[in-house]
């Protein structure tokens, strides 16, 4: 079952068209990255879905309900974390939280118990200052606590991990896996390593439409291998193959690189084993989601 | 109403622990002290200067003072007081916008009318018990020095200028709904304040300017009836209302 779906979503801001007929379907139980350039429309379009901004044309549903814009009962369902997160700093992080829960109608006893609990998975379990004093991953880390607060059935991540550093990332990459059992994931990012950790659906956005949607296997398999690399033990043996397979130019070190097809890949085995060409490794290049990410966006 | 309770408790917290409740409540005791203690030092103060006025060509005699003395100062000096009050709480929405604090909230599931709601009591209580402070303060030390009874009306004197507090509150309320910056929202509230200022000198209209109620203090010495203000508090009252309304309206039409 599609948690949320987008059809034909537009929305401009002045002259500058912003969606330009978006559609989108995220999966329950995924962590479906929503990748973009920095300006392709990813925040415009979590506010949309938050009821946040009015899109000029389109329709959005969450669990098979409408968003409507301003008041709207689906984010009953939806966990929200911005990408700069910002709290009332004269409140302490669990403070913050019992306020969250209280706004969003919780029961007493069960708001004190997913409080801490929440606490504990973001590592704040033991923080005691005021969100004053809070770095921008402590800010993160409470932000993902409110967000699942409430047992969101889709919990949306503003560029979760772009303004942190390797450390503050990986946590929070960590934190999401380990909300994935209770919940669907979107995230947004133009960080593709991170995509490629924790995704299990990516779409690419570009010019204000979803350019490329699947599962991160599918999205791979959209391209064609884009060759084969080998390392030998011996330079020479590398000209060999160069001027064999490749373009007859000397090799620079002992690795070559060669396209073409899987029969040609058959050709070259043969001929390591023919010659007895001693082989360090030899590999099928996977074409990766940042070549991909380039070639649809360029 | 378990949101909108949870959201007034923050506003609380908030001005309590920002130090607002703290400079609010110094403010309007120094105002509420002052008020009896410049009519009380009146005279000696005239005495003191009474030689250097001689010298000038003024003839100072004994001066009178009693309990009007001591509620012209009140009425002179509260203007004072409201306008710090507007100053200190005109951020009270845009810094919410600027911070982008209440996204989370709004996204959590509260409805937009109890942020406007919970605003708008956080700071007429605010007034209330300021206005309330220093009228109580200046009640006491006038009934301990002189008679407040020689007072004409006061308690409706004191009302009508309370309500006039009220409206401005409620202006900046309005204009916060509309506006990004706390700039903007104090220089809009005063543009309005002055508005009904020029009306209140439209000889025909200006009974219905709530700007009169400015000059409320003129009814202490028994020279004018309450019902000439009671227009001017009508259409504040009336227009306070709808105005709170139209910042709802305002606010849920919101982009944020």
């Amino acid at each position: 079952m599609d948690i949320l779906t987008i059809e034909n979503l537009q929305k401009s801001f002045g002259e500058k068209e912003v969606l330009r007929g978006l559609n989108l379907s995220v999966p329950e139980h995924s962590i479906f990255g929503f990748i973009g350039r920095n300006g392709a429309g990813k925040t415009t379009t979590m506010k949309a879905i938050l009821g946040l901004l009015k899109p000029d044309s389109g329709q959005i549903s969450v669990i098979g309900e409408n968003v409507h814009f301003g008041q709207t009962r689906t984010n009953r369902y939806i966990g929200y974390l911005p990408d700069v997160p910002e709290f009332y700093p004269f409140m302490t992080a669990l403070e913050y939280l019992r306020f969250s829960g209280e706004i969003s109608g919780m029961e007493k006893a069960d708001l004190r118990a997913r409080s801490e609990e929440l606490l504990e998975l973001v590592g704040l379990g033991q923080e005691r200052h005021r969100i004053k004093g809070f770095s921008r991953g402590m800010k993160q880390r409470l932000g993902i606590a409110q967000a699942l607060l409430n047992r969101p059935k889709l919990l949306i991540c503003d560029e979760p991990t772009s303004a942190l550093d390797p450390v503050g990332r990986k946590e929070i990459l960590d934190i999401l896996l380990a909300a994935r059992a209770q919940t669907t994931i979107l995230f947004s990012t133009h960080i593709l390593s991170d995509v490629e950790r924790i995704c299990s659906e990516a779409a690419f956005l570009n010019d204000g439409k979803v350019a490329m949607q699947g599962t991160i296997a599918e999205l791979r398999g959209m391209r064609p291998s884009d060759g084969f690399l080998i390392e030998t033990e011996r330079k020479e043996d590398a000209d060999m193959l160069r001027r064999a397979f490749g373009d007859g130019k000397a090799a620079e070190n002992n690795t070559v690189v060669l396209h073409g097809s899987t029969e040609q890949f058959y050709d070259i085995m043969r001929f390591v084993a023919e010659n007895r060409i001693p082989v360090q490794r030899m590999e099928r290049m996977e074409p990766t989601l940042e070549s991909l990410f380039l070639e649809v966006t360029a | 109403m378990k949101p909108l309770a949870a959201f007034l408790k923050k506003e609380y917290i908030e001005a309590a622990r920002t130090g607002k409740i703290m400079v609010l409540v110094l403010l309007f005791v120094l105002f509420g002290i002052m008020n009896p203690a410049i009519a009380k030092l009146t005279p000696w103060m005239l005495e003191i200067l009474s030689e250097s006025l001689e010298e000038s060509g003024f003839a100072v005699t004994n001066v009178q003072v009693d309990a009007l003395t001591s509620w012209t100062q009140f009425f002179k000096n509260i203007p004072m007081a409201l306008i710090a009050f507007v100053l200190l709480f005109s951020d009270s929405f845009t810094k919410e916008y600027r911070s982008g604090t209440l996204l989370l909230v709004l996204t959590k599931g509260l409805t937009r009318y109890k942020v406007v709601l919970a605003k708008a009591v956080l700071l007429l209580s605010l007034w209330t018990l300021g206005y309330g402070l220093c009228f109580c303060i200046t009640y006491g030390y006038t009934a301990y020095f002189w008679d407040n009874s020689i007072a004409h009306h006061l308690f409706s004197a004191v009302g009508m200028w309370w309500l006039l507090g009220t409206w401005v509150i409620c202006l900046t309320v309005l204009f916060s709904s509309l506006l990004e910056n706390n700039t903007g929202v104090t220089l809009c509230t005063a543009g309005i304040v002055a508005l009904a200022y020029l009306w209140s000198f439209i000889p025909k209209a200006k009974a219905y300017s709530p700007a009169m109620l400015m000059n409320a203090g003129s009814l202490l010495s028994g020279m004018e009836v309450v019902e000439a203000y009671t227009r001017a508090a009508l259409v504040a009252a009336v227009s306070a209302v709808m105005m709170v309304g139209v910042s709802v309206w305002n606010m849920n039409k919101r982009q944020v």
